[in-house]
């Protein structure tokens, strides 16, 4: 319980650092010094300083989205396994964990939609389009794990995966993987999906929603987005690749699990951040075929799993 | 021989209207007209359609003082002849309407309808263009009685979008405040779903009376002016209006050289700016960053042989300033060889990247028969198969003694006109060599004397395209000054280009097009 609360926290704590460090690396890879790691924080401290600006048209679903975001990922975070394989396992399974994510986002499309600005709306569709797709391929790429190891329980997943040494890996495993890390870049509005960076209204997805949101609101908005990409990258780590976890909470287990998810981590940062820079923006009507792409590979891991 | 063929054209339209041909005489730019009111419609409409005429600019003039009525000027190219033919004509109050004829006569006609508050009969779309609602109704900023300074009372009017009504169509307004750090405009989509049904573009938010501050403005005022209309083709505007102002003075043949030098620097910068703008806009960060740093490179250039980054200050009348000593000839030939070699490189790596490619084929296609309606200039005409270069058709300074090639595409979408600008940057680095070497020593500079009282005209190829500035002079003095951005003709296409695209890729298809807010608002 205490391990739980404890790893939420830290993961919240760390998200904005793994933002920087993605932000950094493709600064790096466009021959840029580009601003420090720290910046997310030192943005977010800047925004909890204002004030949040409400259009007049506006319902209490804009002044609630924020919380209800910020309290989705911190939950998401509980059941989630960082450092060790324990969390809230018990009250919620990977289900939840990607309906929690659902409700983030619905009341994001809700929020944008509410302020009445002409490119909230357009936002809100983009991002149900593209979710209609990766949704379903959340939920099969996880359920692969969940077939290979036995339990929908994500820390049940890791433990299984990580204590039964390499006797669970199967082709479905890397099916299943790839097949994330593609959803992985579509639900947290990356390049090829959406630009994180850009100022185009009129190409935005996710930021599109938030353009109405400001000051203290922002901050959360901000955060708990930079919070559930990093809970995406740590359910990549560890459900996928849990090798290293710690199983108990020893100090030489600790010490692996700490050392083993700062490299998964630095690893998939590095992976999106040159993503992001060896390729432009999909056009969005072929975004369909990219996410089609990675549905049919989780159908495969699944098939793949009764198969071979 | 050339000469011939305009002078035969201007004895047929004799033969077609008589006396009412008032007058007809050479010009410094080849032949000027005067044609009785109630023919000048027709006669321009005649020199269009039967002589392959197109207009190049349309301007009014209030002569009330001097001659008592306004005045109406036709600037009109003729294929395959180098000569202009400035047709005029007087008019009060109305004039008739070109539009339902010459598509690209249609913002001419209501820029004069908003700016003289003269009425263009039979216009379809008589909706006031560069005036805002805040504008006191009944008064016209060109007009000679209105002063700079008069305070108006506004009197608020309400502009109707074109905007197409249906089930599941919507409406989209932009701008213009944009999200990025861009020159205001508004665009006004109707868009189903994601498609894009029709696009009114709203422009004039950065209007700041340039035309009527530089009536009667001493030349080094006018010249400083005309470089900040539009910033980065600074050097194009000032030497527009130094060609008008000059007319017909040779300038020194160092300054020639050096001129065309300056012209292409800023080509070359621009055109970096543009392509590398290509591949931010479709979130290819590294090569945008790579020809970002490229137009750095230029403009550190810029700075060291010219003292100002965007080459402002180096044209002065009658030349340039002290330009280019051996040393500076060196810097440029070692930085655009250097340059040039890192462009192809980077270009080559946004070509072989798929993702990419896929964005820019078939995006925004302007068709060739678009682009000729609506006389599409510059690297966007040459994109749609225009084939116009001032350089080439109306050589000014030196170009007429440079070798250079005039790239053409004929598919008319985002990735042609990359490759226009991709080709203009070869071409251009090539031109300044060739100067370079060939530039003879010298002075630099000379005093030209105020201008013949009359109509003079500077064209010149702007990094945009085709840019005009017209004076009228009387006593030495500017009375009016017209100036004719390439962004001008180039915003209309725009509207057409969009069609059958989608929304979130206008931005990469207005990048495209790289037109100039400024330029086109006065």
């Amino acid at each position: 319980m205490l391990t739980s609360m404890v790893q939420a926290l830290l993961v919240l704590a760390l998200s904005p650092l793994f933002t920087g460090l993605i932000r950094r690396s493709k600064a790096y890879f466009q021959g840029r010094q580009g601003a420090s790691v720290l910046q997310p924080y030192r943005d977010l401290a800047k925004l909890f300083r204002k004030d949040s600006v409400l259009s007049h048209d506006a319902s209490w679903i804009m002044t609630i989205t924020p919380y209800v975001c910020m309290t989705a990922v911190i939950a998401a975070a509980l059941m989630v396994p960082f450092i060790t394989d324990s969390s809230l396992g018990f009250v919620g399974d990977l289900i939840v964990v990607v309906y929690l994510f659902g409700t983030m986002r619905f009341f994001m499309a809700l929020a944008g939609l509410d302020a009445g600005s002409s490119f909230g709306g357009m936002g809100s569709s983009r991002e149900m389009t593209v979710s209609a797709i990766v949704e379903p391929t959340i939920l099969l790429s996880i359920f692969t794990m969940a077939l290979i190891s036995g339990t929908t329980d994500l820390s049940g997943i890791s433990r299984n995966l990580a204590t039964s040494g390499l006797d669970l890996v199967r082709p479905a495993l890397f099916l299943a993987l790839a097949a994330f890390f593609i959803s992985t870049l579509a639900e947290n509005a990356r390049v090829p999906v959406d630009n994180p960076s850009t100022h185009l209204e009129l190409t935005m997805i996710h930021e599109a929603m938030v353009l109405e949101h400001s000051g203290k609101h922002l901050a959360l908005m901000e955060w708990s987005s930079m919070t559930k990409l990093l809970l995406y990258a740590v359910i990549m780590a560890n459900v996928f690749l849990p090798w290293g976890i710690a199983t108990d909470l020893t100090a030489i287990g600790l010490a692996t699990g700490i050392v083993a998810m700062s490299l998964k981590l630095l690893l998939f940062g590095l992976a999106i951040a040159l993503v992001e820079s060896s390729m432009a923006k999909l056009r969005l009507f072929r975004l369909p075929n990219l996410l089609t792409v990675s549905f049919s590979l989780s159908l495969l891991a699944v098939i793949s799993y009764y198969i071979l | 021989m050339s000469e011939d063929g305009l002078e035969g054209i201007v004895k047929e339209l004799r033969r077609e209207i008589g006396e009412d041909l008032r007058h007809s005489g050479p010009w410094d730019r080849g032949m000027q007209c005067e044609v009785e009111r109630s023919h000048l419609a027709g006669a321009v409409g005649t020199l269009i359609a039967k002589h392959g005429a197109s207009m190049v600019s349309m301007h009014a003039t209030d002569d009330r003082q001097s001659r008592g009525s306004f005045a109406l000027h036709y600037l009109l190219s003729f294929p395959s002849k180098r000569e202009l033919l400035m047709l005029s004509g007087e008019t009060d109050g109305s004039f008739t309407s070109l539009t339902p004829q010459i598509y690209h006569a249609n913002w001419y006609e209501r820029e004069v309808m908003d700016m003289f508050g003269l009425v263009a009969t039979g216009h379809p779309d008589p909706r006031p263009l560069v005036l805002h609602d805040g504008w006191y109704k009944g008064s016209h900023p060109l007009r000679k009685h209105i002063g700079c300074d008069d305070g108006l009372a506004p009197e608020r009017r309400r502009y109707e979008f074109n905007v197409l009504k249906g089930d599941g169509v919507f409406e989209v307004p932009v701008g213009p405040v944009h999200a990025g750090v861009i020159e205001p405009g508004h665009f006004r989509f109707s868009a189903a779903g994601e498609s894009i049904l029709n696009l009114e573009v709203r422009l004039g938010y950065v209007h700041r009376g340039v035309e009527k501050c530089l009536e009667g403005a001493p030349p080094g005022r006018a010249l400083r002016m005309t470089e900040r209309i539009s910033g980065d083709n600074g050097v194009a505007h000032s030497l527009a209006f130094c060609q008008a102002y000059e007319a017909g003075h040779d300038v020194p043949p160092r300054a020639q050289y050096a001129r065309c030098i300056l012209a292409e620097l800023e080509r070359v910068y621009n055109h970096l700016g543009d392509i590398a703008g290509l591949a931010l806009d479709t979130a290819f960060a590294v090569p945008a960053a790579d020809i970002y740093a490229l137009r750095e490179v230029m403009l550190g250039l810029n700075a060291r042989i010219t003292g100002h980054r965007m080459l402002w200050g180096a044209v002065t009348l009658g030349g340039t300033r002290d330009l280019l000593s051996e040393a500076d000839v060196d810097d440029v030939q070692g930085t655009l060889m250097k340059v040039g070699n890192e462009l192809r490189t980077s270009v080559e790596r946004m070509r072989s990247s798929p993702s990419f490619m896929d964005r820019v084929d078939t995006t925004g296609i302007v068709e060739e028969k678009v682009a000729r309606d609506l006389r599409v200039v510059g690297p966007i005409g040459r994109a749609s198969g225009q084939d116009l270069d001032v350089r080439r058709d109306h050589p000014y300074e030196a170009y007429s003694k440079l070798n250079f090639r005039v790239p053409l595409f004929r598919e008319g979408d985002v990735s042609a006109r990359m490759n226009v600008r991709v080709q203009e940057v070869d071409e251009s680095i090539s031109l300044v060599m060739e100067a370079l070497d060939r530039m003879p020593s010298g002075g630099g500079s000379s005093r030209p004397g105020p201008p013949r009282d009359g109509v003079h005209v500077g064209l010149v190829e702007a990094p945009s395209g085709e840019l005009v500035h017209i004076i009228h002079t009387e006593g030495g003095k500017v009375v009016r000054h017209k100036v004719r951005d390439p962004s001008f003709c180039n915003w209309p296409a725009i509207q057409e280009a969009v069609l059958g695209d989608i929304v979130p890729d206008f931005p990469l298809i207005n990048k495209s097009f790289s037109l100039s807010y400024a330029g086109n608002d006065l």
